[in-house]
């Protein structure tokens, strides 16, 4: 690791100089205060201090739908060229965001490599951004408000500068290749970031105590709540949608012309009715109580015992894109008795 | 006579790669030599890859399943009823239930090429059962699973104590393997009772029951068998709680759960319980890890 830093003037030189390592993404505002991650010519669209985009990064690893195997006049290829996006570089991303690939490679680098994420995972460049929470950050309380790996470059805005972690090789070729943007860091630098990351904790206003969490989940299992989430959840799948974490994905075939066949993997969610049923017609989670409930058992206890970390990061996307407003701190609030 | 088996392997491992392939979503071809109707609705398919080698090599543990797809129709999971210890061709025992079935039903001839991704998931811990007494309940298409299995410990007979199986279906007709079964008992390689749950009128020789009431024909040392039951989650939540009733430790009852799977690979979600993959930590229990997992046997 290198901590060096860089004029704020400079950075769009640097955002142009980023394009040299791959298609450039950054979230941009559609509209006021509603920001998306999308591919930039014009680097002054960026805006990297934008809480969350709707959708978060991991569109850039795996597609929505792609096609994962075709066969087209008789070829038969399995290369998923569809989900190729070529090197990319993700400039925007927070702690939480880091924190969130951390969670997908566990999952699609073990076991099986899953050769579709990991093509697009081994190009992809990240460039973090400090970032400073709202009401629907909570990101200090899963533990994810803060990042030492699994990044290349991280800007943390200073007074008319930014502090610059380097914590990859590739980061450092980024550096190397545009010596003049960066110089040392200087004590009164690390001062300041030491200030802001002060500043920054006590500004969170939204807290989830997580103490032994896995296990008040257990005792709760049948408490009424489930029932009454049920009744209020639409089972709309926004909530997984917008999820950092949320990688589910169904597999179906297609004929979309004649002597052609593909098989196609869209994003899923289980909160969809379809998502247990199994042939013969029997549902293993047929109720919206039963989904909700797997959801949030899912994210907060389930994968604690599995991997000894939640499955969420704290980002806020689910609370600020519920339709009927569901909020998953107070849920877990009132499963503790708090609220 | 020994047969050497896919090691079990703990979720979130060693990196590893299926037979099949390097890509893990890539089926191998394999064709169709043979097609039996075992009842109206269930049909039993033989299979030999077309490479070679792959057809020789390609290794199971009783219990793993395989993915099979027809590009353009779909893909879903089938537990397999051949045994590793009869290589070249395996089997699998197909119900017809959904779009990728009807089309294997109404499409697929001996001579077609299907895909198939495989072995997946972890099977039966047979090297426990070694020198032990092993007691197979099935209940219905539960059968066929335990029918790899069976194969396996009678193609290695002296390995093993007494054989037993004990198998209920809904009516005569619908008992899977029956001459098979049969001729197995005969020859005394394994004690099997056999149930229906209404004889229909038909020519029946075993008993007419719930395929628990089974249990109490047979009489065994719970400390030096296994018990090994495959059926669907009505069957599951009478028999495992009488096997327990019956002094079995729930460490000694091994299980294999169906659930709705689209990878195989523990990626995609679908059946995931908890966090317990039923495709990569499964789809084989044991009573006691399945117990601590809520919703894994019903729902």
């Amino acid at each position: 690791m290198q901590t060096l830093r860089m004029n704020a003037g400079l950075l769009s030189s640097f955002l142009e100089a980023l394009k040299a390592f791959g298609t450039l993404v950054a979230p941009v505002e559609r509209s006021p205060g509603v920001f998306a991650l999308e591919a930039i010519d014009d680097v002054s669209q960026a805006r990297p201090e934008a809480l969350r985009t709707i959708l978060p990064f991991k569109k850039l690893l795996l597609k929505p739908r792609f096609v994962m195997l075709e066969r087209r006049q008789g070829q038969y290829g399995a290369d998923g060229a569809d989900n190729d996006l070529g090197p990319v570089v993700y400039f925007g991303a927070h702690s939480c965001d880091i924190h969130a690939l951390r969670i997908l490679d566990l999952l699609y680098l073990s076991d099986y490599v899953d050769p579709y994420y990991k093509r697009n995972r081994d190009r992809l460049t990240v460039v973090g951004y400090g970032c400073m929470p709202d009401g629907k950050c909570f990101c200090q309380s899963m533990d994810t408000s803060t990042i030492d790996k699994d990044f290349d470059m991280f800007l943390t805005p200073l007074d008319g500068r930014y502090l610059v972690t380097v914590n990859s090789a590739r980061g450092d070729d980024i550096v190397r290749a545009n010596q003049h943007l960066f110089q040392p860091a200087t004590r009164r630098d690390v001062q300041e970031y030491l200030e802001r990351l002060k500043e920054r904790e006590k500004a969170f206003t939204l807290s989830l105590d997580v103490t032994d969490l896995p296990y008040v989940l257990e005792l709760k299992k049948d408490d009424p709540v489930w029932e009454e989430l049920g009744k209020k959840c639409l089972c709309c799948g926004s909530c997984s949608m917008v999820c950092p974490t949320c990688a589910c994905f169904n597999v179906r075939d297609e004929c979309p012309e004649e002597d052609s066949a593909q098989r196609v993997r869209t994003w899923d969610a289980c909160l969809y009715r379809e998502y247990a049923l199994v042939a013969g017609g029997h549902n293993f989670r047929a109720s919206r109580a039963d989904r909700v409930k797997n959801r949030y058992y899912h994210k907060q206890e389930a994968f604690v015992r599995e991997f000894g970390m939640p499955s969420c990061v704290g980002c806020g996307r689910c609370i600020e894109n519920c339709p009927t407003g569901i909020n998953v701190v107070e849920v877990f609030q009132y499963v503790r008795g708090e609220a | 006579m020994s047969v050497s088996l896919p090691e079990q392997l703990p979720a979130r491992s060693a990196p590893r790669k299926l037979a099949t392939g390097v890509n893990p979503y890539a089926p191998a071809q394999a064709r169709i030599m043979r097609v039996q109707d075992l009842t109206s609705e269930i049909r039993l398919f033989d299979l030999r890859f077309t490479d070679a080698a792959l057809a020789e090599s390609f290794n199971f543990r009783p219990g793993q399943f395989v993915e099979l797809s027809v590009l353009g129709v779909g893909e879903g999971p089938f537990s397999l009823p051949s045994s590793p210890t009869r290589r070249g061709m395996f089997q699998l025992g197909i119900r017809r239930a959904g779009t990728l079935t009807n089309y294997l039903f109404d499409h697929v001839i001996e001579g077609d090429f299907v895909g198939i991704r495989g072995p997946l998931g972890n099977g039966f811990p047979v090297e426990l059962f070694e020198g032990q007494d092993v007691l197979l309940v099935a209940g219905g298409l539960g059968m066929v699973p335990l029918r790899g299995l069976l194969h396996y410990l009678i193609d290695q007979r002296d390995r093993f104590g007494r054989v037993m199986l004990l198998y209920g279906t809904r009516t005569p007709d619908q008992v899977l393997f029956r001459e098979e079964l049969e001729s197995l008992a005969r020859r005394g390689d394994a004690e099997i009772l056999l149930s229906v749950d209404n004889a229909q009128g038909k020519p029946w020789g075993g008993r007419v029951g719930v395929v628990t009431e089974l249990l109490d024909q047979v009489s065994f040392d719970v400390t030096n068998t296994y018990a090994i039951a495959c059926g669907p989650p009505v069957f599951y939540k009478f028999m495992l709680e009488k096997l327990v009733a019956r002094g079995f430790g729930r460490h000694r009852i091994f299980l294999s759960l169906e659930r709705r799977m689209e990878c195989g690979i523990g990626k995609c979600g679908h059946c995931a319980v908890g966090y317990t993959f039923t495709c990569l930590h499964g789809p084989v229990f044991s009573y006691w890890d399945a117990i601590n997992l809520p919703e894994l046997i019903y729902t």
